[in-house]
């Protein structure tokens, strides 16, 4: 099992991380710093020195904008945190997401890893906070239990007080577990946990079986808390009582996570009752209503490896190549790579992502052969390879509005749009543009002479550093 | 200090350490546009080849990094290296704004005349033209600026149009009618049954090479807007064999005339879209009078096709750093409140984002009106309007803008639709819309659009406000924790704030 630990050592080791020692207080400031590495592509930022308890922790399962960045990939550190590999690709990760399998729970450890200190006073944890010194819950876990059945679901919120808890969960998860009820808050747990819960619980699921959903994603150990299961791996666990309540007028205008965008969501109270802690421990966040953040970072793939799984499973036959939702577009952009079957193929596709999702209300739809690693050069056949008379279809507009853009927020129907760049199947070879790539652009006999003269035309000098010999040779 | 010559703009490049020389011997024949394509992707060195046969050939001397593609066009005008990307754009609109006329020198004065060849002497084999990817229809010069005069007045336009080695005597020239320089061929000479009249010159100074690429209204002395690129007066000079005068400074200069109702089969060629663009077709014949060049002539060229995603070269390079500016000014002057006008980083030529502080719907389709139909009507498909606040150079600012602004029944926007005049280099157009055409334009019209990605003021109450000195502060904490400086651009309160 990949732990939060385990992950940031492997970050460090790849210069993937850096540690921010001078000080910086948790009141704003991190949030702040947070918002600034998120925005600008850089590492994963570890605030070592706030004077709380925790150690916040930003980025860790985000990644770079795929525009600005050719060798780093988005879903990179959440491929890595589920112990994939270094070398796993992007439709590998989907895959794996899409199995949508429940495991067993092998590993079940007696007693939990963190421990309860001090009096359970949230603001003395020194989680980062808004800048009216409000302390911020993302990246967490609730955890509660009906029947001998524990679940975990996402959350998003606020300490309210010193000793409570104001957060907004799924709303079906409070209608399953009748509040109120004894429930843990976990922070800083393992991404297989965080991505299970999105998939048992937002997208329409009631999968309460999240912890053998999350076994299914990696190895996961368990541990008990009164009696329910929760990560052993947690960094942070609040234990309390739940209460549902009516949410205030002012929690409308807060920064929502991703996750709320696909699901009815209900505000509760949690009264904390125990806090325990790791040694040092340390809490991944994330700076909610920024671009490219942890949040949408999982739920952009959760959406994905569920249309990947429904859409492959449509036509008995598998034409999708993959698809993509984005982190750059949060959530109201999708891109679909695919075999185009026959003509009007691609609009049967895209009429069937918007069928399986509410979140966008574009698809661009691009050949087989174009790469999810190379975000600009898909943006770019929609510029240049979709006719801009033929190829944007647009539909009546009687369809329902999709979640995630911001304009007809009052529920107003209004259009779609399918942007074709693809090209038609009934054309003659002849007409069909090749690619220029550096593959397509040379013969094998210029790529394989360019090789054997690395060394004296000066290019190992200029180009190892970048890893380009390995790559091209 | 702005280069006043491609040699002093080498120079530069190498004192920076960013002149990658190769002395062993490479060919024309793919090789070295290979070497120049990798390290293209690789953000790496210009490549100079000082051994292709009789001459040097450097590939892709103007192109920029991917994160700041205008890098190298700043080093070109002695601009700070470190300029931020708003800072550039005001500091190249400046210059337009305070042209500067040319003057002559002697042919004994101009670089350009150290070797002078005409008649039966000329052969344009003798240069090492490089043959650019498999599968191009021939042997390419494609990175000059092409000098052509209007019979009927004093103006003489200078452009870039890509042209196709045929033989020692015979090129071709890509002329899409709809353009300035074409539009002359077509509609003045060829009509009149004249020979058009023209210099190629290869090699120009860097005011020189992006003065060509910009859109200088019709009529206007181009040499005076290179002066003020340059802030000091371009040297011309007359051709031998014609009454053009051309940049002093040139490596090169083919010197002919593109000749009425001939015509010589061009490309395919793999063109700026990132695809190999065919078929191939018919494009007016230029016959090459003479040639006077430097000795040992460094003649650049641009790997086209490869300045989409997420590598840049020079003409995808050029139209970020001069072609961007330069329309910011020109919507300015038009009257239209515009922030910057910046062509979509590795789409160049097909769309351009405007960030704008007026949102209102008539207002853009005003604005989208006069784009249309002065100078985007044939390069350019789609113009995205966005926020005074939002970056048209940062694509995933603009592509958020897309996903959550651009409502599909109200934002967007096709534009004449069946109406519009086409270019035929477009992949997407169908077997039909393509035809076989004798003028350079497709038969078929199209249409264009316009997105209001503007957010109207939905939903950006809810986002998170800045202030710009809390975010600086930020920022230098991350600098001081390590984050390595190319990343730190952005460390800077001006452009925190678009």
């Amino acid at each position: 099992m990949t732990t939060v630990r385990r992950h940031l050592d492997r970050l460090r080791e790849t210069g993937d991380l850096i540690s921010v020692t001078e000080r910086v207080h948790w009141e704003g400031a991190v949030a702040e710093v947070a918002s600034e590495a998120t925005r600008h592509n850089c590492p994963v930022t570890l605030f070592e020195n706030t004077s709380g308890t925790v150690r916040p922790v930003s980025g860790v399962y985000g990644g770079a904008d795929q525009f600005a960045s050719a060798d780093q990939r988005p879903w990179q550190r959440i491929a890595q945190a589920l112990d994939l590999g270094p070398e796993c690709s992007y439709t590998e990760l989907i895959e794996h997401l899409a199995r949508w399998e429940t495991s067993d729970i092998d590993d079940v450890t007696d007693e939990p890893a963190a421990t309860v200190r001090g009096s359970g006073d949230i603001y003395s944890l020194g989680l980062p906070t808004t800048s009216d010194g409000t302390p911020l819950v993302s990246l967490g876990l609730l955890v509660v239990e009906r029947d001998g059945v524990t679940t975990w679901a996402p959350i998003r919120g606020r300490a309210q007080r010193s000793q409570t808890l104001r957060l907004s969960v799924p709303e079906s998860v409070v209608e399953w577990c009748t509040s109120p009820a004894d429930v843990s808050v976990v922070l800083g747990v393992s991404v297989a946990p965080l991505i299970a819960a999105l998939q048992g619980w937002t997208q329409g699921q009631t999968t309460p079986s999240v912890p053998n959903l999350a076994a299914g994603l990696a190895d996961v150990s368990v541990t008990t808390a009164g009696s329910r299961t929760v990560p052993s791996d947690a960094e942070v666990r609040i234990d309390g009582r739940m209460n549902a309540v009516e949410s205030s007028a002012t929690e409308g205008t807060e920064p929502r996570a991703a996750w709320e965008l696909t699901c009815e969501t209900a505000t509760v109270d949690v009264n904390v009752e125990t806090v325990a802690v790791r040694e040092d421990p340390i809490v991944p966040f994330t700076p909610l209503g920024e671009p490219l953040t942890d949040d949408i970072h999982l739920m952009c793939l959760v959406e994905t490896a569920k249309l990947f799984r429904r859409v492959n499973n449509y036509w008995g036959v598998s034409p999708v190549e993959w698809i993509q939702l984005p982190v750059e577009g949060r959530l109201g952009f999708c891109i679909v790579s695919s075999e185009i079957l026959y003509a009007g193929f691609e609009w049967q596709l895209a009429n069937t992502l918007f069928s399986f999702s509410d979140l966008f209300d574009k698809v661009l739809v691009l050949d087989e052969q174009a790469d999810p690693t190379n975000l600009a050069r898909a943006i770019d056949d929609m510029w240049v390879k979709a006719h801009p008379a033929n190829d944007w279809i647009f539909s009546e507009p009687n369809a329902s509005s999709a979640a995630a853009p911001l304009y007809r927020s009052d529920d107003e129907n209004g259009s779609r749009l399918y942007i074709n760049a693809t090209w038609d199947p009934r054309w003659n070879e002849e007409y069909i543009a090749p690619r220029v790539t550096f593959e397509t652009a040379f013969s094998e006999n210029v790529l394989e002479s360019l090789i054997e003269r690395w060394e004296e035309l000066g290019l190992d000098d200029l180009l190892d550093e970048r890893g380009v010999s390995t790559d091209h040779e | 200090m702005t280069a006043s010559s491609l040699r002093q703009y080498l120079q530069t490049l190498e004192t920076n350490g960013d002149l990658h020389r190769i002395s062993e011997p490479v060919s024309w024949n793919l090789e070295a546009s290979a070497v120049t394509m990798l390290l293209n992707e690789e953000d790496s060195a210009v490549p100079l080849f000082e051994n292709v046969d009789s001459a040097r050939l450097v590939g892709d001397p103007y192109r920029g990094t991917q994160r700041r593609p205008w890098e190298r066009i700043a080093l070109g005008l002695g601009l700070p290296s470190d300029l931020s990307y708003r800072e550039f754009y005001e500091a190249v609109i400046e210059r337009l704004k305070n042209p500067i006329e040319p003057v002559t020198v002697s042919t004994d004065d101009a670089p350009c005349k150290e070797e002078i060849q005409t008649g039966d002497d000329v052969d344009l084999l003798d240069f090492p033209w490089p043959y650019i990817h498999a599968g191009d229809g021939g042997r390419y010069s494609n990175l000059h600026t092409l000098v052509a005069p209007d019979p009927d007045s004093e103006w003489v336009d200078w452009s870039n149009h890509r042209t196709m080695i045929h033989d020692g005597e015979t090129s071709s020239v890509l002329l899409l009618a709809g353009e300035q320089t074409p539009n002359l061929y077509y509609y003045k000479y060829e009509k009149r049954d004249e020979p058009m009249p023209v210099a190629i010159t290869v090699g120009a100074e860097p005011a020189v090479q992006y003065t060509s690429v910009m859109w200088i209204p019709t009529g206007r002395n181009e040499a005076e807007y290179a002066g003020g690129l340059k802030q000091e007066p371009v040297e011309l000079v007359p051709c031998e064999t014609n009454d053009l005068s051309v940049p002093a400074t040139a490596e090169l200069v083919i010197e002919g005339e593109i000749l009425p109702n001939e015509r010589r089969d061009e490309g395919p060629f793999g063109d700026y879209f990132g695809y190999m663009h065919g078929p191939r077709r018919s494009m007016p014949l230029f016959r090459v009078t003479g040639i006077t060049h430097q000795t040992d002539p460094i003649l650049p060229f641009c790997v086209e096709g490869t300045g989409v995603g997420h590598s840049e070269n020079t003409t995808s390079s050029m139209e970020i750093g001069c072609v961007g500016p330069d329309a910011t000014l020109g919507l300015r002057t038009a009257g239209f409140d515009v922030e910057c006008c910046a062509p979509w980083k590795s789409t160049p030529r097909t769309i351009y984002a405007i960030s704008t502080e007026k949102t209102n719907p008539s207002y853009l389709h005003d604005m989208a009106n006069f784009i249309f139909t002065t100078w985007g009507m044939l390069h350019v498909d789609f113009f995205i309007f966005v926020d005074a606040d939002v970056n048209p150079l940062n694509q995933r600012e603009v592509l958020e803008a897309l996903a959550l602004h651009a409502d599909p029944d109200a934002d967007f926007h096709q534009f004449g639709v069946e109406t519009m005049p086409k270019v035929p280099l477009n992949i997407y157009q169908t077997p039909t819309e393509k035809g076989d055409i004798q003028t350079g334009t497709s038969k078929a019209k199209t249409a264009k659009a316009y997105i209001d990605a503007t957010s109207d003021g939905a939903g950006r109450e809810a986002q998170p406000t800045h202030d710009v000195e809390r975010r600086y502060r930020a920022q230098k904490i991350l600098e001081r924790a390590g984050v390595e400086s190319s990343e730190l651009s952005f460390v800077d309160p001006g452009e925190a704030t678009q």
